[in-house]
Order: C-alpha cells, then structure tokens, then sequence
C-alpha cells in the first residue's frame, strides 16, 4: 500500500518532468522565433507599433537599408570588443530624473572580459549644454565581478566604487585579460615543449606549474605566477619559485633557502620566459 | 507491540532487557514509518515544485503567443496580414538595432568607443577624472600597409608621432593604451587645475601659471578669505602619464612667522598625495577650523569632487 504510494508519487514526478521538458523547448522555440527578444520587449515594440501606424508603411519600405544599419552596427559592435576584450552581453536603461538640461539614466550592465565577468549597476548624469568640458558624471556604482581564475580584485573594485571611476575599471579589466592571457600562453609554451617535466594540476588557466625532474623522483619545482591588482589598477605579475626536495642534507638544505631568491634575481634580469625556461633546464639536467 | 510477557518475576534485569529490546523495534518501526512519510512528503513537495514550475510555463507561453497574436490582431484591422508580419518584423529590427546603439554607446565609458569605416577605422579615445568623463579625441585610421593615421583630433602637445612610431606598426592596442594614458593624464592635470580657478579663484592671486601640458604650474595662494597671499607653489609632474606631481616647491615669504611655515610644509605632503582641489578642500578647511568650527568644508567636498553636482558647484 504504501509502496504504491511511492510508485504513484514517482510517476507523477516523470510525467511532470517530460512535461516541462516539452514546455521548456516550446518556449525557447517561441522565444527563438521572436529573434529571442523577452516578453516585455515584445511588448514594448507591439506598443510602439500600434502608436505608430502611418510610419509602419515607410519602415517596410525602408527594410533593406534597417537590415543594412543593423548589420554594420553588429560589426562595429563585434570590432570594439574584439579590440578592448570587453564583450557587453547585456544592458538596461531607465530615466531617474531630469532637471532642465540634465538627465540621470540608471543602468545595468554585465558583460565579460576573459576570465572576469561582471555586473554593473550606475546612474550616469548627463547634460546637453555643459559649459564646460565635462560629458557626464558616474554616481551610485555598483560592482560585481565573478573571477574564473584566483585574483583579487577587491581593492580595485572597492576604490572604483568610491570614485566612480567606471573608465579605470574597465581599462584594469582589459589589462588583467591581457596579463592572464600571456600567462596561459607561456604555461602551453612550456607545456608543448617539455610536456615530461612539466604538469599544470589545473590546467592552463591556473596559476602554477609544477616541474618535475625525471632522472630525481619525487623532486619537485613549483612556480607560482600571481597576478597582483591595486587600488590604483597598477597590475604587477608576481612569480614565485617553490620546491620539493626528498632528500636531506647541506646541499638540498642549501639549493632550498638560495634557489626562490636566485629566481627572483632571474626574473629581474632576463624576464619570465628565459628564467622558466633557465629552471627547466636546469632540472632536466639531473642537478 | 504487545509481545512484551513477564515470564521471569524474579529477573527484572531480563525483563528491562526485553522492555528495551521491543522499545528498540518499536522505534525502528516508527523511524521506519516517519522515513517513508518523509519520503512521501519529500516527493510530494517536488510534484507541488514542478507543477509550478510547469503552471510557470504554461503561462509564459501563453503570453509569448497571445502577444504575438494581439500583435496580428491589432495590425489585421489596418491591413493585411502578410504586411502584418512585415512589420512586426521591422519591429523587432528597429528594437535590435536601438539595443545596438546603445551597447555603443556605452563602450565609450571603457575609454575606447568608434567604429569601422571604409578604408579603417574611426576611433574615439575617452577621457575621465574618477567619474567625471571630460573630453574625447578622435583618430582616423586608415588600415593598409603601413597603417596610417588619416585625421585625428589629439593636440599637437602631446607626442602622438613619437607613440605611432613605436607602437603603431607593432601593436595597435598597445599604441591605443599609451596614446590613452597620455591623454587621460593630460585631461586628469588641466581638470585639477581648472577645477581649482573655478571653487578656489579667492585664494589665488592672480592667474595660475602653466604651460599648455599642465606640466608646470605655478600660483600664489592664501588659505584664508582675506589677507595677503604667503605661499607660492611649483608643481611639476614629471612623468607626462601621471597626474600625481613628481616634484612639489611650497615657499613662504621671508618674513613669514613660524607657523606659515610650517603649514608650508604640510602643503607640500598634500600636493604630492592628492589631486589639487582635495588639497584646497583640506588646507582651506583647515585654516577654516581654526576660526570657525563649523565650516564650508563639506560643502566644498560635494562641490569640488566634481563627480557628485558641478554645475551646482559653480554657485559657489
């Protein structure tokens, strides 16, 4: 008695779920149909249309060129963001106030740059005839920013929140990619070339790799590459030499305390790619 | 439940064994039971959750469909229903287009904004201090071999050739980033500087002095309302990309007393550390509070940060 119960619980649990699932394809298919607009935009340009019905008759004249217009806005659109690394995926606007000749607009926005995403929530202040040389004013920032790799971003996103400097943020952005995307192809780089000695235990987008020597087991050489991000949006890459040794005595005592300095005055020397590539050499060697 | 026999009078120890022993089963039974409800609770609790989730549905596309349909009825009434399409259609291009628009609009936030042209590109490099965006500059890019700069809008000051000719070639993000960090800096010195005319002009004697990078600057300043004007500054900023001042003079007159002096010197650590019209929020303030506790200070501060009402500021 009871397990049927059970069983007629689960069946309906089934049917439900198959059921949602052909709902679910519907809507996205209805969705997919209305060029994946949302219910309010429907709405919205519904609203329009029916204030509008003597420029209805002129705009389906003009279709091709609306096509044409659209079509190198979508270029421009993808350029930029191929050339800032700022990809835009969603935005909103309202009015929240205007005063004569100024307008505040609040906004949202959210988007990404490889590997950060985030969102934004702003009001900015604009004025048609400002004497000066001043376009517009941020206030009210707000940031959330989703990190795909470890980097610490807080004090950045702290101090661009205070300022309002919505222009530091995104250009620290574009650095921070800039910076994670050389790391990744120095990490492949020697990945490709020495794919015996070297192991990224998370993969390209972390932030070490481990050498490991294969004529001394259980050797291990880690070198730590952090990317540091301060208030100001300076972004310093910090790299670190960390080892593992098995063995006792003067000598690993002694390659232990002088080898994390040694790299350091590498670095400063002869830059990232030649003092990794100084390490691995040195331990494929069997030193 | 009733199994429980007292077969033993004198073995009360046996006796609470079995009593614990049936409690057990008891319990086990009843921990058996509450489980199944749970279970049955449990699932019920998710048919109530997917039937929402499916009502939820149902309703969207009821929407999504009446919608469209409203659409068609509304322009059926007018015309015909091919052309109905048509338009609906050219709705939602003109929609897409608008959002198009905007998102392009906001790139110039990021400091980078433009588009393509025929033979290149037309960029715009924005400029702001904190929240404020100032002036943009436009650049004209014509891309072929060697790529070339066509017109642009960037002062003749600012060494543009010398950064094409390194960079441009190479890199154009690269050339675009130091072009940008020129550019931001000059706007970030001349916005500090035309800030503190503007709230500041009863504490200067005089014009400021500088030179049209707004690499030099040089003015005479008083921290109060009235009297004559004891200090004179000298701000360099030596590295052209930054709008914090690498070498800061503050002298007073000879015959100054000890304590402009020293105010003299606690000048100069400010103008290193802060944009100028924070320094004149806090010297004037300070010089303020000797006399008056209540001061304009915080009324200077909205109006100087320039980020938060300028235009208000201007009463001032």
């Amino acid at each position: 008695m009871n397990s049927n119960e059970l069983q007629a619980c689960e069946d309906e649990i089934k049917s439900l779920e198959e059921e949602i699932k052909t709902l679910t394809e519907e809507y996205e298919h209805s969705q997919h149909q209305s060029m994946a607009y949302t219910d309010a935009e429907i709405m919205e340009t519904m609203k329009l249309l029916r204030k509008e019905p003597e420029e209805e008759l002129k705009q389906s004249e003009s279709s091709p060129d609306q096509e044409t217009q659209l079509n190198l806005l979508e270029a421009d659109l993808s350029f930029l963001m191929k050339l800032t690394g700022i990809f835009f995926t969603h935005y909103s606007r309202k009015l929240a106030g205007k005063n004569g000749s100024k307008t505040i607009q609040s906004y949202r926005l959210s988007g990404n740059c490889q590997p950060i995403s985030f969102q934004l929530e702003f009001k900015l202040m604009e004025e048609s005839q400002m004497n000066r040389n001043v376009s517009a004013i941020v206030t009210d920032l707000n940031i959330i920013i989703a990190c795909d790799t470890y980097c610490d971003l807080s004090k950045l996103v702290s101090r661009v929140e205070e300022d309002g400097n919505l222009l530091l943020f995104f250009r620290s952005l574009t650095c921070i990619s800039e910076c994670c995307e050389h790391r990744k192809r120095t990490f492949a780089h020697f990945k490709n070339k020495y794919p015996d000695i070297v192991v990224l235990p998370e993969g390209l987008y972390g932030d070490y790799m481990i050498l490991r020597s294969t004529q001394l087991p259980g050797f291990e050489l880690m070198i730590v590459w952090k990317i540091q991000v301060d208030e100001k949006g300076t972004i310093t890459p910090i790299l670190d030499l960390l080892n593992k040794i098995p063995l006792q005595g003067a000598i690993a005592d002694r390659f232990a305390s002088d080898a994390p300095c040694c790299f350091r005055s590498l670095l400063h020397v002869v830059g990232i790619q030649a003092s990794i590539e100084t390490v691995i050499r040195s331990i494929s060697k069997g030193k | 439940m009733g199994e429980v026999a007292i077969s033993f009078p004198d073995g009360t120890l046996s006796l609470l064994e079995k009593l614990e022993a049936s409690a057990h089963k008891v319990a086990l039974k009843r921990g058996k039971i509450k489980e199944h409800e749970e279970k049955v609770l449990k699932m019920k609790m998710k048919i109530q959750e997917l039937r929402r989730q499916r009502d939820e549905l149902k309703t969207k596309l009821n929407v999504c469909q009446s919608q469209l349909i409203a659409g068609k009825d509304a322009m059926k009434s007018s015309r015909q229903v091919s052309e109905a399409t048509e338009t609906s259609q050219q709705a939602i291009l003109k929609g897409k287009i608008e959002n198009a628009k905007g998102l392009l609009e906001l790139f110039r936030l990021t400091g980078l904004s433009g588009k393509l042209t025929e033979q290149g590109i037309s960029l715009c490099i924005n400029t702001a201090f904190e929240g404020t965006y100032l002036d943009s500059y436009y650049l004209d890019i014509l891309i072929q071999q060697p790529i070339q700069i066509r017109h642009h809008s960037v002062p003749a000051f600012i060494p543009l050739e010398q950064i094409a000719h390194e960079h441009l070639q190479k890199d154009i993000k690269r050339f675009l980033s130091v072009l940008s960090d020129h550019l931001n800096a000059y706007a970030r010195r001349k916005f500090q500087a035309d800030q503190l005319q503007e709230h500041f002009a009863v504490f200067f004697k005089g014009c400021m002095k500088g030179n049209s990078l707004y690499t030099q600057l040089e003015f005479n300043y008083r921290v109060t309302e009235g009297g004559n004007f004891p200090f004179t500054a000298k701000i360099t900023y030596g590295n052209p990309m930054n709008a914090l001042p690498t070498k800061v003079t503050v002298v007073c007159k000879e015959d100054a007393p000890a304590p402009v002096a020293e105010m003299a010197a606690a000048h100069l650590a400010l103008f290193y550390e802060k944009p100028l019209q924070e320094v004149f929020i806090s010297i004037t303030a300070s010089a303020e509070n000797l006399r008056q506790p209540i001061t304009l200070a915080s009324s200077f501060h909205s109006a100087c940060g320039g980020r938060r009402v300028p235009s208000e500021a201007a009463a001032l």
